[in-house]
Protein backbone atom coordinates (compact mmCIF):
# COMPACT_ATOMS: atom_id res chain seq x y z
CA UNK A 1 0.00 0.00 0.00
CA UNK A 2 3.19 1.78 0.36
CA UNK A 3 4.64 0.97 -2.24
CA UNK A 4 1.52 2.22 -4.34
CA UNK A 5 1.95 5.66 -2.49
CA UNK A 6 5.90 5.94 -3.66
CA UNK A 7 4.90 5.11 -6.59
CA UNK A 8 2.40 7.32 -7.50
CA UNK A 9 4.64 10.25 -5.85
CA UNK A 10 8.10 8.57 -7.16
CA UNK A 11 7.84 10.61 -10.50
CA UNK A 12 6.43 13.69 -8.53
CA UNK A 13 10.06 13.53 -6.63
CA UNK A 14 12.28 12.31 -9.32
CA UNK A 15 11.46 16.00 -10.90
CA UNK A 16 12.39 17.31 -7.39
CA UNK A 17 15.52 17.31 -5.61
CA UNK A 18 15.04 14.67 -3.17
CA UNK A 19 16.14 11.46 -4.23
CA UNK A 20 16.10 9.59 -1.07
CA UNK A 21 12.99 7.75 -0.87
CA UNK A 22 12.28 7.31 -4.10
CA UNK A 23 15.19 5.82 -5.57
CA UNK A 24 14.12 2.60 -4.18
CA UNK A 25 10.93 2.23 -5.44
CA UNK A 26 11.92 3.91 -9.06
CA UNK A 27 12.73 0.81 -10.39
CA UNK A 28 8.97 -0.24 -10.04
CA UNK A 29 8.29 2.00 -12.81
CA UNK A 30 11.00 -0.16 -15.04
CA UNK A 31 8.56 -3.18 -14.43
CA UNK A 32 7.51 -4.64 -17.47
CA UNK A 33 5.48 -7.52 -16.47
CA UNK A 34 2.69 -7.58 -14.61
CA UNK A 35 3.32 -9.07 -11.19
CA UNK A 36 0.95 -11.61 -11.10
CA UNK A 37 1.27 -15.47 -10.89
CA UNK A 38 -2.49 -16.04 -11.89
CA UNK A 39 -3.91 -18.08 -13.47
CA UNK A 40 -1.21 -21.08 -12.25
CA UNK A 41 0.09 -23.11 -15.22
CA UNK A 42 -0.83 -26.59 -15.23
CA UNK A 43 0.81 -28.94 -13.59
CA UNK A 44 2.51 -31.90 -16.20
CA UNK A 45 0.74 -35.12 -15.86
CA UNK A 46 3.53 -37.15 -16.04
CA UNK A 47 7.13 -37.14 -15.28
CA UNK A 48 9.76 -36.04 -17.82
CA UNK A 49 11.22 -38.70 -20.42
CA UNK A 50 14.00 -40.77 -19.30
CA UNK A 51 16.22 -43.04 -21.03
CA UNK A 52 17.17 -45.66 -19.01
CA UNK A 53 15.55 -44.88 -15.86
CA UNK A 54 17.75 -41.98 -15.22
CA UNK A 55 19.11 -40.07 -18.23
CA UNK A 56 16.71 -37.80 -19.28
CA UNK A 57 15.30 -37.58 -22.64
CA UNK A 58 16.76 -34.00 -23.11
CA UNK A 59 20.04 -34.77 -23.09
CA UNK A 60 19.43 -37.29 -26.28
CA UNK A 61 17.83 -34.53 -28.18
CA UNK A 62 20.30 -32.12 -27.24
CA UNK A 63 23.39 -34.34 -28.56
CA UNK A 64 21.02 -35.61 -31.72
CA UNK A 65 21.78 -32.90 -34.29
CA UNK A 66 25.70 -33.00 -34.05
CA UNK A 67 26.21 -36.72 -33.30
CA UNK A 68 22.69 -38.50 -34.23
CA UNK A 69 21.73 -41.83 -32.40
CA UNK A 70 24.78 -42.71 -31.01
CA UNK A 71 26.07 -39.77 -29.51
CA UNK A 72 25.28 -39.47 -25.86
CA UNK A 73 26.18 -43.32 -25.83
CA UNK A 74 29.89 -42.45 -26.93
CA UNK A 75 30.00 -39.77 -24.38
CA UNK A 76 29.35 -42.08 -21.93
CA UNK A 77 30.99 -44.46 -22.92
CA UNK A 78 34.05 -42.64 -23.24
CA UNK A 79 33.42 -40.84 -19.65
CA UNK A 80 33.39 -43.86 -17.78
CA UNK A 81 36.86 -44.89 -19.89
CA UNK A 82 38.45 -41.87 -19.22
CA UNK A 83 37.58 -42.15 -15.38
CA UNK A 84 38.64 -45.53 -15.11
CA UNK A 85 42.03 -45.64 -17.16
CA UNK A 86 43.18 -42.67 -15.70
CA UNK A 87 42.33 -43.99 -11.85
CA UNK A 88 39.50 -41.07 -11.22
CA UNK A 89 37.35 -43.52 -10.45
CA UNK A 90 39.22 -46.62 -8.53
CA UNK A 91 38.00 -49.75 -8.71
CA UNK A 92 37.68 -51.57 -5.23
CA UNK A 93 35.48 -53.34 -3.29
CA UNK A 94 32.43 -50.93 -3.70
CA UNK A 95 32.53 -51.21 -6.74
CA UNK A 96 31.01 -54.33 -6.17
CA UNK A 97 29.06 -53.64 -3.77
CA UNK A 98 27.59 -50.81 -5.84
CA UNK A 99 27.05 -53.26 -8.77
CA UNK A 100 24.97 -55.27 -6.41
CA UNK A 101 22.31 -52.83 -4.87
CA UNK A 102 22.14 -51.23 -8.03
CA UNK A 103 21.40 -54.59 -9.75
CA UNK A 104 18.64 -54.57 -6.46
CA UNK A 105 17.42 -51.38 -7.29
CA UNK A 106 16.53 -52.64 -10.93
CA UNK A 107 15.30 -55.46 -10.67
CA UNK A 108 13.09 -53.88 -7.83
CA UNK A 109 11.80 -50.93 -10.41
CA UNK A 110 11.66 -53.13 -13.14
CA UNK A 111 9.11 -55.47 -11.23
CA UNK A 112 7.38 -53.54 -9.21
CA UNK A 113 7.31 -50.22 -11.03
CA UNK A 114 4.83 -50.43 -13.19
CA UNK A 115 2.36 -51.85 -10.34
CA UNK A 116 3.39 -49.04 -8.15
CA UNK A 117 2.48 -46.32 -10.78
CA UNK A 118 -0.44 -47.80 -11.19
CA UNK A 119 -1.59 -47.68 -7.76
CA UNK A 120 -0.64 -44.11 -7.08
CA UNK A 121 -2.85 -43.91 -10.22
CA UNK A 122 -5.91 -45.77 -9.38
CA UNK A 123 -5.57 -43.61 -5.86
CA UNK A 124 -6.20 -40.24 -7.97
CA UNK A 125 -8.66 -42.10 -9.86
CA UNK A 126 -10.37 -43.04 -7.43
CA UNK A 127 -10.68 -39.39 -5.86
CA UNK A 128 -11.83 -38.23 -9.36
CA UNK A 129 -14.65 -40.79 -9.77
CA UNK A 130 -15.64 -39.47 -6.04
CA UNK A 131 -16.18 -35.84 -7.31
CA UNK A 132 -17.37 -37.50 -10.78
CA UNK A 133 -20.22 -39.45 -9.28
CA UNK A 134 -21.55 -36.56 -7.30
CA UNK A 135 -21.33 -34.08 -10.17
CA UNK A 136 -22.70 -36.95 -12.31
CA UNK A 137 -25.61 -37.92 -9.74
CA UNK A 138 -26.27 -33.73 -9.40
CA UNK A 139 -26.59 -33.72 -13.23
CA UNK A 140 -28.97 -36.77 -13.87
CA UNK A 141 -31.22 -35.27 -11.06
CA UNK A 142 -30.87 -32.13 -12.77
CA UNK A 143 -31.77 -33.24 -15.86
CA UNK A 144 -34.57 -35.46 -14.12
CA UNK A 145 -36.01 -32.19 -12.73
CA UNK A 146 -36.13 -30.34 -16.48
CA UNK A 147 -37.77 -33.63 -17.69
CA UNK A 148 -40.30 -33.56 -14.95
CA UNK A 149 -40.52 -29.74 -15.16
CA UNK A 150 -41.63 -29.67 -18.34
CA UNK A 151 -44.44 -32.88 -18.42
CA UNK A 152 -45.88 -30.61 -15.44
CA UNK A 153 -46.33 -27.81 -18.60
CA UNK A 154 -47.69 -29.76 -20.70
CA UNK A 155 -49.49 -31.41 -17.72
CA UNK A 156 -50.74 -27.56 -17.48
CA UNK A 157 -51.29 -27.27 -20.80
CA UNK A 158 -53.87 -29.83 -20.99
CA UNK A 159 -55.97 -28.77 -17.73
CA UNK A 160 -57.61 -26.32 -20.08
CA UNK A 161 -59.02 -28.34 -21.85
CA UNK A 162 -59.72 -30.85 -19.49
CA UNK A 163 -62.02 -27.90 -18.34
CA UNK A 164 -63.39 -27.46 -21.60
CA UNK A 165 -64.41 -31.13 -21.63
CA UNK A 166 -66.13 -30.97 -17.82
CA UNK A 167 -67.75 -27.56 -19.38
CA UNK A 168 -69.58 -29.17 -22.12
CA UNK A 169 -70.46 -32.09 -19.78
CA UNK A 170 -72.51 -29.96 -17.10
CA UNK A 171 -73.76 -27.72 -20.08
CA UNK A 172 -74.74 -31.10 -22.23
CA UNK A 173 -76.49 -32.39 -18.69
CA UNK A 174 -77.92 -28.94 -18.41
CA UNK A 175 -79.25 -28.95 -21.68
CA UNK A 176 -80.33 -32.43 -21.58
CA UNK A 177 -82.34 -31.37 -18.32
CA UNK A 178 -83.84 -28.34 -19.84
CA UNK A 179 -84.89 -29.98 -22.75
CA UNK A 180 -86.71 -33.03 -20.63
CA UNK A 181 -88.55 -30.41 -18.56
CA UNK A 182 -89.47 -28.85 -22.02
CA UNK A 183 -90.91 -32.02 -23.28
CA UNK A 184 -92.62 -32.26 -19.79
CA UNK A 185 -94.19 -29.38 -20.28
CA UNK A 186 -95.63 -29.50 -23.88
CA UNK A 187 -96.70 -32.71 -23.03
CA UNK A 188 -98.70 -31.63 -20.04
CA UNK A 189 -99.95 -28.52 -22.43
CA UNK A 190 -101.33 -31.12 -25.24
CA UNK A 191 -102.69 -33.25 -22.38
CA UNK A 192 -104.44 -30.26 -21.55
CA UNK A 193 -105.46 -28.41 -24.48
CA UNK A 194 -106.25 -31.95 -26.42
CA UNK A 195 -108.36 -32.53 -23.64
CA UNK A 196 -110.43 -29.43 -24.37
CA UNK A 197 -110.31 -30.19 -27.73
CA UNK A 198 -111.98 -33.70 -26.57
CA UNK A 199 -114.54 -31.80 -24.83
CA UNK A 200 -115.70 -29.47 -27.87
CA UNK A 201 -115.33 -32.15 -30.18
CA UNK A 202 -117.67 -34.01 -28.22
CA UNK A 203 -119.91 -30.98 -27.24
CA UNK A 204 -119.91 -30.57 -31.46
CA UNK A 205 -120.87 -34.25 -31.83
CA UNK A 206 -123.68 -34.64 -29.43
CA UNK A 207 -125.01 -31.34 -30.90
CA UNK A 208 -124.65 -32.54 -33.99
CA UNK A 209 -126.08 -35.61 -33.51
CA UNK A 210 -128.85 -34.09 -31.53
CA UNK A 211 -129.06 -32.16 -34.50
CA UNK A 212 -129.71 -34.68 -37.23
CA UNK A 213 -131.86 -36.48 -34.93
CA UNK A 214 -133.92 -33.93 -34.89
CA UNK A 215 -133.63 -33.32 -38.74
CA UNK A 216 -134.31 -37.04 -39.43
CA UNK A 217 -136.92 -36.53 -37.08
CA UNK A 218 -138.02 -33.84 -38.40
CA UNK A 219 -137.89 -35.50 -42.25
CA UNK A 220 -138.86 -38.50 -41.62
CA UNK A 221 -141.81 -37.46 -39.57
CA UNK A 222 -142.34 -35.32 -41.97
CA UNK A 223 -142.84 -37.62 -45.09
CA UNK A 224 -146.20 -38.95 -45.22
CA UNK A 225 -146.81 -42.53 -46.11
CA UNK A 226 -148.14 -41.29 -49.51
CA UNK A 227 -145.46 -39.50 -50.50
CA UNK A 228 -142.74 -42.26 -49.38
CA UNK A 229 -144.36 -44.88 -51.25
CA UNK A 230 -145.07 -42.54 -53.99
CA UNK A 231 -141.66 -41.38 -54.96
CA UNK A 232 -139.48 -43.83 -53.36
CA UNK A 233 -138.31 -47.62 -54.28
CA UNK A 234 -138.69 -50.38 -51.44
CA UNK A 235 -135.42 -52.12 -52.27
CA UNK A 236 -133.40 -48.81 -52.28
CA UNK A 237 -130.91 -49.01 -50.60
CA UNK A 238 -130.35 -46.00 -48.14
CA UNK A 239 -133.76 -44.75 -47.55
CA UNK A 240 -135.80 -45.31 -44.95
CA UNK A 241 -139.48 -46.43 -45.33
CA UNK A 242 -142.07 -45.58 -43.40
CA UNK A 243 -141.25 -46.46 -40.44
CA UNK A 244 -141.60 -44.61 -37.15
CA UNK A 245 -138.50 -43.09 -36.22
CA UNK A 246 -138.19 -44.83 -32.73
CA UNK A 247 -137.79 -48.39 -34.16
CA UNK A 248 -134.49 -47.03 -36.52
CA UNK A 249 -131.53 -48.30 -35.02
CA UNK A 250 -129.13 -45.77 -35.89
CA UNK A 251 -125.32 -46.60 -35.43
CA UNK A 252 -123.18 -43.34 -36.45
CA UNK A 253 -120.05 -45.22 -38.04
CA UNK A 254 -118.14 -42.95 -40.42
CA UNK A 255 -117.91 -39.24 -40.14
CA UNK A 256 -115.81 -37.44 -43.83
CA UNK A 257 -115.63 -34.24 -42.04
CA UNK A 258 -119.38 -32.94 -42.84
CA UNK A 259 -120.70 -36.00 -44.25
CA UNK A 260 -121.94 -38.64 -41.79
CA UNK A 261 -122.26 -41.88 -42.96
CA UNK A 262 -124.99 -44.13 -40.99
CA UNK A 263 -124.81 -48.00 -41.18
CA UNK A 264 -128.87 -48.95 -40.32
CA UNK A 265 -130.40 -52.05 -39.52
CA UNK A 266 -133.90 -51.60 -39.92
CA UNK A 267 -135.97 -53.72 -37.75
CA UNK A 268 -138.10 -56.69 -39.65
CA UNK A 269 -137.27 -59.74 -40.96
CA UNK A 270 -135.26 -59.95 -44.03
CA UNK A 271 -133.73 -56.37 -43.23
CA UNK A 272 -130.18 -55.59 -44.31
CA UNK A 273 -127.34 -53.83 -42.64
CA UNK A 274 -127.56 -50.42 -45.10
CA UNK A 275 -125.49 -47.53 -45.35
CA UNK A 276 -127.43 -44.01 -45.29
CA UNK A 277 -125.05 -40.74 -46.13
CA UNK A 278 -126.54 -37.93 -44.40
CA UNK A 279 -125.02 -34.90 -45.02
CA UNK A 280 -125.02 -32.28 -41.98
CA UNK A 281 -123.27 -28.51 -42.70
CA UNK B 1 46.94 -44.02 4.35
CA UNK B 2 45.69 -47.49 5.03
CA UNK B 3 41.81 -47.97 4.92
CA UNK B 4 40.27 -49.81 7.29
CA UNK B 5 36.92 -51.30 7.23
CA UNK B 6 35.73 -48.97 9.80
CA UNK B 7 36.46 -45.99 7.66
CA UNK B 8 33.36 -45.87 6.76
CA UNK B 9 31.61 -45.51 10.24
CA UNK B 10 33.74 -42.26 10.40
CA UNK B 11 31.67 -39.16 10.95
CA UNK B 12 32.40 -37.41 7.03
CA UNK B 13 34.49 -34.06 6.92
CA UNK B 14 35.64 -32.38 4.31
CA UNK B 15 38.80 -30.36 4.84
CA UNK B 16 38.21 -30.09 8.28
CA UNK B 17 34.38 -28.87 8.00
CA UNK B 18 32.57 -31.55 9.53
CA UNK B 19 29.43 -32.90 6.99
CA UNK B 20 27.44 -34.34 9.62
CA UNK B 21 24.63 -31.71 9.54
CA UNK B 22 24.58 -32.52 5.70
CA UNK B 23 24.59 -35.88 5.95
CA UNK B 24 21.37 -35.99 8.16
CA UNK B 25 19.94 -32.72 6.77
CA UNK B 26 19.69 -33.58 3.02
CA UNK B 27 17.89 -36.32 2.73
CA UNK B 28 15.08 -34.08 3.42
CA UNK B 29 15.06 -32.77 -0.43
CA UNK B 30 13.80 -36.02 -1.78
CA UNK B 31 10.52 -35.26 0.06
CA UNK B 32 8.14 -33.25 -2.22
CA UNK B 33 6.63 -30.79 -0.53
CA UNK B 34 2.70 -31.21 -0.51
CA UNK B 35 0.97 -28.76 -3.24
CA UNK B 36 -2.51 -27.08 -2.46
CA UNK B 37 -3.36 -29.23 -5.58
CA UNK B 38 -6.11 -31.60 -5.55
CA UNK B 39 -4.55 -34.37 -7.60
CA UNK B 40 -0.72 -34.47 -7.66
CA UNK B 41 1.99 -36.45 -9.34
CA UNK B 42 2.37 -39.88 -8.57
CA UNK B 43 5.56 -39.38 -5.92
CA UNK B 44 3.24 -37.31 -3.77
CA UNK B 45 0.24 -39.20 -3.92
CA UNK B 46 2.63 -42.12 -2.67
CA UNK B 47 4.21 -39.99 -0.18
CA UNK B 48 0.69 -38.59 1.05
CA UNK B 49 -0.74 -42.37 0.99
CA UNK B 50 2.14 -44.10 2.98
CA UNK B 51 2.05 -41.26 5.57
CA UNK B 52 -1.57 -41.81 6.23
CA UNK B 53 -1.44 -45.57 6.14
CA UNK B 54 1.57 -45.79 8.16
CA UNK B 55 0.15 -43.17 11.32
CA UNK B 56 -3.14 -44.69 11.10
CA UNK B 57 -1.80 -48.43 11.76
CA UNK B 58 0.74 -47.32 14.61
CA UNK B 59 -1.78 -45.24 16.76
CA UNK B 60 -4.45 -48.16 16.30
CA UNK B 61 -3.76 -49.71 20.06
CA UNK B 62 -2.88 -45.76 21.55
CA UNK B 63 -5.58 -44.36 22.73
CA UNK B 64 -6.34 -40.79 22.42
CA UNK B 65 -3.72 -39.04 24.39
CA UNK B 66 -1.18 -41.04 22.47
CA UNK B 67 -2.30 -39.74 19.27
CA UNK B 68 -0.14 -36.55 19.98
CA UNK B 69 2.97 -38.36 19.46
CA UNK B 70 1.81 -39.05 15.65
CA UNK B 71 3.66 -36.39 14.34
CA UNK B 72 6.96 -37.59 15.84
CA UNK B 73 6.39 -41.34 15.69
CA UNK B 74 6.17 -40.48 11.52
CA UNK B 75 8.47 -38.44 11.24
CA UNK B 76 11.08 -40.15 13.12
CA UNK B 77 10.16 -43.69 10.95
CA UNK B 78 10.52 -41.42 7.65
CA UNK B 79 13.54 -40.39 9.11
CA UNK B 80 15.46 -43.48 9.76
CA UNK B 81 14.27 -45.28 7.08
CA UNK B 82 15.37 -42.96 4.42
CA UNK B 83 18.98 -43.05 6.48
CA UNK B 84 19.21 -46.83 6.56
CA UNK B 85 18.08 -47.03 2.77
CA UNK B 86 20.28 -44.34 1.38
CA UNK B 87 23.18 -45.46 3.74
CA UNK B 88 23.17 -48.66 1.01
CA UNK B 89 24.62 -46.53 -1.90
CA UNK B 90 28.24 -46.83 -2.02
CA UNK B 91 30.36 -44.09 -0.81
CA UNK B 92 27.87 -42.95 1.79
CA UNK B 93 28.17 -42.47 5.16
CA UNK B 94 25.00 -43.61 7.34
CA UNK B 95 24.30 -41.50 10.47
CA UNK B 96 22.45 -44.43 12.11
CA UNK B 97 25.30 -46.38 12.41
CA UNK B 98 26.45 -43.60 14.58
CA UNK B 99 25.49 -44.90 18.27
CA UNK B 100 25.58 -41.21 19.38
CA UNK B 101 22.63 -40.40 17.29
CA UNK B 102 20.70 -43.49 17.98
CA UNK B 103 21.13 -42.93 21.70
CA UNK B 104 20.18 -39.63 21.03
CA UNK B 105 16.96 -40.77 19.55
CA UNK B 106 16.20 -43.23 22.01
CA UNK B 107 16.46 -41.99 25.35
CA UNK B 108 14.64 -38.55 25.30
CA UNK B 109 11.79 -40.54 23.77
CA UNK B 110 12.17 -43.45 26.34
CA UNK B 111 12.37 -40.97 28.67
CA UNK B 112 9.26 -38.77 28.01
CA UNK B 113 7.52 -42.29 27.87
CA UNK B 114 8.24 -43.10 30.99
CA UNK B 115 8.27 -39.29 33.03
CA UNK B 116 4.39 -39.40 31.66
CA UNK B 117 3.25 -42.55 32.68
CA UNK B 118 5.11 -41.70 36.43
CA UNK B 119 3.18 -38.16 36.26
CA UNK B 120 -0.22 -39.33 35.35
CA UNK B 121 -0.54 -43.08 36.24
CA UNK B 122 1.98 -43.24 38.83
CA UNK B 123 0.64 -46.75 40.56
CA UNK B 124 -0.12 -48.16 37.10
CA UNK B 125 3.44 -47.42 36.22
CA UNK B 126 5.14 -49.07 39.23
CA UNK B 127 2.92 -52.16 39.02
CA UNK B 128 4.31 -52.51 35.52
CA UNK B 129 7.43 -53.52 37.33
CA UNK B 130 5.33 -56.67 38.29
CA UNK B 131 3.58 -59.25 36.43
CA UNK B 132 0.72 -61.09 36.84
CA UNK B 133 0.60 -63.85 38.73
CA UNK B 134 3.74 -64.05 39.90
CA UNK B 135 4.49 -66.72 43.22
CA UNK B 136 4.90 -64.66 46.17
CA UNK B 137 8.54 -65.53 47.09
CA UNK B 138 9.76 -64.54 43.61
CA UNK B 139 8.50 -60.49 43.70
CA UNK B 140 11.37 -58.76 45.02
CA UNK B 141 13.74 -60.79 42.70
CA UNK B 142 11.23 -60.32 39.89
CA UNK B 143 11.05 -56.17 40.27
CA UNK B 144 14.42 -56.05 40.35
CA UNK B 145 14.67 -57.67 37.11
CA UNK B 146 12.15 -55.52 36.13
CA UNK B 147 13.67 -52.63 37.13
CA UNK B 148 17.00 -53.46 35.34
CA UNK B 149 14.32 -54.45 32.11
CA UNK B 150 13.25 -50.99 32.34
CA UNK B 151 16.29 -49.19 32.73
CA UNK B 152 17.87 -51.51 29.77
CA UNK B 153 15.51 -49.94 27.34
CA UNK B 154 17.00 -47.14 25.85
CA UNK B 155 20.17 -48.93 25.49
CA UNK B 156 18.81 -51.71 23.40
CA UNK B 157 16.85 -49.14 21.57
CA UNK B 158 19.60 -47.27 20.61
CA UNK B 159 22.42 -50.30 19.92
CA UNK B 160 19.75 -52.79 18.29
CA UNK B 161 19.59 -49.96 15.61
CA UNK B 162 22.87 -49.55 15.59
CA UNK B 163 24.45 -53.04 15.93
CA UNK B 164 22.35 -54.10 12.41
CA UNK B 165 23.26 -51.39 10.04
CA UNK B 166 26.93 -51.28 11.45
CA UNK B 167 27.11 -54.97 11.22
CA UNK B 168 25.50 -54.95 7.99
CA UNK B 169 27.55 -52.67 6.13
CA UNK B 170 30.53 -54.28 7.88
CA UNK B 171 29.36 -57.95 5.90
CA UNK B 172 28.81 -55.94 2.68
CA UNK B 173 32.18 -54.48 2.78
CA UNK B 174 33.53 -57.59 3.80
CA UNK B 175 31.96 -59.78 1.09
CA UNK B 176 32.64 -57.07 -1.63
CA UNK B 177 36.09 -57.50 -0.76
CA UNK B 178 36.54 -61.22 -1.46
CA UNK B 179 34.62 -60.73 -4.35
CA UNK B 180 37.11 -57.88 -5.91
CA UNK B 181 39.89 -60.20 -4.56
CA UNK B 182 39.11 -63.17 -5.76
CA UNK B 183 37.77 -62.11 -8.85
CA UNK B 184 41.54 -62.44 -10.66
CA UNK B 185 42.40 -65.26 -8.75
CA UNK B 186 39.15 -67.68 -8.87
CA UNK B 187 36.52 -66.29 -10.72
CA UNK B 188 33.99 -69.10 -10.45
CA UNK B 189 34.61 -68.85 -6.29
CA UNK B 190 34.53 -64.90 -6.92
CA UNK B 191 31.11 -65.45 -8.92
CA UNK B 192 29.54 -67.48 -5.53
CA UNK B 193 31.04 -64.64 -3.33
CA UNK B 194 28.78 -62.33 -5.65
CA UNK B 195 25.26 -64.41 -5.31
CA UNK B 196 26.24 -63.99 -1.71
CA UNK B 197 26.78 -60.30 -1.71
CA UNK B 198 23.78 -60.19 -3.73
CA UNK B 199 21.61 -62.14 -1.41
CA UNK B 200 23.40 -60.14 1.67
CA UNK B 201 22.06 -57.04 -0.16
CA UNK B 202 18.60 -58.01 -0.39
CA UNK B 203 18.92 -58.98 3.28
CA UNK B 204 20.62 -55.47 3.89
CA UNK B 205 17.65 -53.74 2.54
CA UNK B 206 14.58 -55.70 4.31
CA UNK B 207 16.86 -55.11 7.59
CA UNK B 208 16.97 -51.33 6.89
CA UNK B 209 13.11 -50.79 6.84
CA UNK B 210 12.56 -53.09 9.28
CA UNK B 211 15.05 -51.83 11.90
CA UNK B 212 13.89 -48.29 11.53
CA UNK B 213 10.37 -49.64 12.07
CA UNK B 214 11.09 -51.37 14.77
CA UNK B 215 12.53 -48.74 16.60
CA UNK B 216 9.34 -46.65 16.45
CA UNK B 217 7.10 -49.39 17.09
CA UNK B 218 8.68 -50.05 20.27
CA UNK B 219 8.64 -46.55 21.47
CA UNK B 220 5.08 -46.67 20.33
CA UNK B 221 4.81 -49.88 22.94
CA UNK B 222 6.07 -48.17 25.62
CA UNK B 223 3.77 -45.02 25.70
CA UNK B 224 1.02 -47.47 25.27
CA UNK B 225 2.24 -48.81 28.68
CA UNK B 226 2.65 -45.61 30.21
CA UNK B 227 0.04 -43.08 28.65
Amino acid sequence: MLSRLVLVSGPAFKSSGSFGACVVQASRSLHSSPQSLAPVPPLPEKGGKVRHGIIPEELFQLLYPKTGVTGPYMLGTGLLLYLLSKEIYVVNHETFAAASIGAVVVYGVKKFGPQVAAFADKLNQDKVSKAQEVKDLAMTSLAQAVEDEKKEQWRAEGRPMLFDAKRNNVAMLLEINHRERLHLVTNEVKKRLDYQIEVQNLHRRMEQEHMVNWVEKNVVSSITPQQASASLPCSSPGFLLSTPVRQMELFPTFRFGDLYLYLLWPPGRGSALVFRAVYIC
Amino acid sequence: MILSFFDQFMSPTWLGVPLIALALTLPWIMYPTPSSRWLNNRLLTLQGWFINRFTQQLLLPLNLPGHKWALIFTSLMIFLITLNLLGLLPYTFTPTTQLSLNMGLALPLWLATVIIGLRNQPTAALGHLLPEGTPTLLIPVLIIIETISLFIRPLALGVRLTANLTAGHLLIQLIATAVFVLLPLMPAVAILTATVLFLLTLLEVAVAMIQAYVFVLLLSLYLQENI
